[in-house]
């Protein structure tokens, strides 16, 4: 399956040398907050508005790609050990959002496109990056 | 992309009873907000999900959603079920997760718009 | 003996919350207790014993209040005041048992040190007899006794911390049999703003402790959902973190309107929740299967009318779930 290119058999990315603005570059979005020593690399995508869903995930440097724009998601990112949040849709962000961000440590960034169109802009770029043809 | 390639692309298993097997979709959504899927979700389109509540249901009927794809094999409460099959939505459980399942989907229907 | 309840006073004992106080001094006079620093090398004389002897068993012994004690047993103290006073009034050659004060304040072996500290800072007593569970007499306490131990104390932990920042974070497991930690928060229903933060708060601890990371998120995991659950489903109530004796416990208590049937709310993705908090992406059905997945132990139980309380507990010495 096309899919296991970019994921090993316990479901870590391969190829997975992608920092947050690398993030930001692929899904055209903007970096709102991030620390410039913060070099994590993505560990696996979570997809998710659910929190408690989030919380399910048992894997390091998640990246949340999410719609809910609030004050929780960043909280969630933190109890997870997540190396970054993507908002959604150009979603407005509350106020507090990038403080709490900013409290926490999570690198925080928007973009416009759907979660969906995401997912698959971001699984593409790790795919050509662990260096395997789509079949 | 018909019913039978989203659910062997997602090794879904079917919720729903009496649906037709003919129909097919063209268009795909990730969320779990119904209020997002409301205002964003294309029609036409396999919503996945992990929203096992009735209510799902309603929504997509309004976003004009023909499968919804719960994942990590969540079950399915009665009601939604009924309301589904009431409805003409398909319901589809896959093991995966929401990215998981938005990557396999797009290898069937071209990736992002 | 007239001893004076010990509980009642101390719970006039300020609290070891106070903010502003050192986290590590917090942390020590609740890990320490009264047996750690009290002198077991008692001088004490017996009843027949005359001020005079006293006087004299004082002056050798370079201290300025002694027991009169049998077997075990404590009658009074005679302090230096009381020495002056005879000496003033010509009845040195009394014996103590006339003179002593009977009227005592004592500690308990295994009191913290935080209640000694309250009972120096609300009695004007230099020293305090301490008593074992079955009132024996076991030692004795003056606040000298408790500097010296506190500064050891304080060396070595800071020798901790400075080792534990130079090494690995894999390396730190086990040492949380030392730790002690205890923290409440208050969570309001229905405050979004604030749900999330405690949890929040009670990671960054855990990870400045060290504690190892796959173990910290179990932990953050389990006081979020526990968060949001008092945020969400009940009219409010405190969710309390406290590490002892090398296990963390989470505990939530709401003050209603209780769980109707506790079973069903505990399997996954079964909610109460209505559609406003499934927008705030919450009431997925799955906190408290959440919490009990990650939980080394979970207890819960609730009245109908008066309120839950759901109980997570974590052992620190490394072993995984």
């Amino acid at each position: 399956m096309f899919y296991r290119h970019c994921e090993d058999s316990d479901g870590r990315l391969m190829g997975g040398e992608m920092t947050v603005d690398k993030v930001a570059e692929i899904l055209d979005g903007k970096v709102l907050y991030k620390d410039k020593e913060d070099e994590r690399h993505v560990g696996k995508v979570v997809a998710s508005d659910l929190m408690s869903d989030v919380l399910l995930v048992d894997a390091d440097d998640i990246l949340l790609l999410t719609s809910l724009a609030s004050d929780q998601s960043i909280r969630t990112a933190q109890i997870v050990g997540a190396m970054g949040v993507v908002v959604h849709n150009n979603k407005p962000l509350p106020a507090s959002m990038l403080s709490v961000a900013q409290t926490l440590g999570i690198p925080l960034v928007t973009c416009p496109y759907a979660k969906y169109e995401s997912c698959v802009r971001l699984y593409k770029a790790l795919c050509a990056e662990s260096g395997s043809e789509e079949q | 992309m018909t019913f039978e390639e989203v659910r062997k692309s997602l090794d879904g298993v079917w919720v729903t009873d009496g649906l037709d097997d003919s129909q097919s979709v063209s268009n795909a959504y990730t969320s779990d907000l119904l209020s997002d899927v409301m205002g964003n979700a294309p029609d036409d389109s396999v919503l996945v999900t992990i929203q096992n509540h009735l209510n799902t249901i309603a929504v997509c009927t309004l976003a004009g959603i023909k499968i919804v794809a719960v994942c990590h094999d969540r079950d399915v409460p009665q009601d939604m079920k009924d309301a589904a099959e009431r409805e003409g939505v398909a319901i589809l459980r896959t093991p995966y997760d929401q990215f998981s399942a938005s990557c396999r989907l797009s290898e069937l229907c071209g990736g992002a718009r | 003996m007239d001893s004076q309840s010990v509980n009642a006073v101390g719970s006039t004992v300020r609290k070891t919350e106070a903010e502003g106080d050192a986290l590590v001094v917090m942390e020590l006079i609740q890990r320490l207790k009264v047996r750690d620093v009290m002198t077991r090398n008692l001088v004490t004389l017996s009843r027949s014993a005359t001020l005079r002897e006293a006087q004299l068993l004082m002056r050798e012994n370079h201290i300025s209040g002694i027991p009169i004690a049998e077997n075990g047993r404590l009658y009074g103290i005679v302090s230096i005041d009381d020495i002056i006073q005879a000496l003033d009034g010509g009845y040195i050659s009394e014996k103590c048992v006339s003179r002593m004060s009977t009227h005592l304040i004592v500690l308990e072996e295994d009191m913290p040190v935080s209640f000694a500290l309250g009972f120096f800072e609300n009695y004007k007593y230099g020293r305090f007899p301490v008593l074992s569970k079955d009132r024996a007499l076991v030692g004795i306490v003056s606040q000298r006794d408790i500097s010296r131990v506190m500064l050891y104390e304080l060396t070595q932990e800071i020798n901790r911390l400075e080792r534990q920042h130079t090494r690995a974070p894999e390396d730190r497991v086990g040492e949380g049999a030392q730790l002690y930690m205890l923290r409440e928060f208050p969570v309001v229903k229905y405050d979004f703003e604030n749900a999330g933060k405690a949890a929040n708060e009670i990671k960054r601890l855990l990870r400045e402790q060290g504690v190892a990371a796959r173990l910290t998120r179990r932990i953050a995991v389990a006081a979020y959902e526990l968060e949001i659950n008092i945020c969400v489903h009940s009219n409010g109530g405190t969710l309390s973190f406290v590490i002892s004796n090398g296990v963390a416990e989470v505990v939530a208590r709401d003050t209603g309107p209780g769980i109707e049937n506790v079973e069903w709310a505990c399997r996954d993705g079964t909610s109460t929740a209505n559609e406003w908090i499934r927008s705030l992406g919450f009431g997925a059905g799955m906190g408290l299967a959440n919490t009990k997945r990650v939980a080394d132990k979970f207890d819960i139980s609730s009245t109908l009318g008066k309120g839950t309380t759901v109980y997570a507990a974590f052992r620190l010495d490394g072993a995984e779930k």
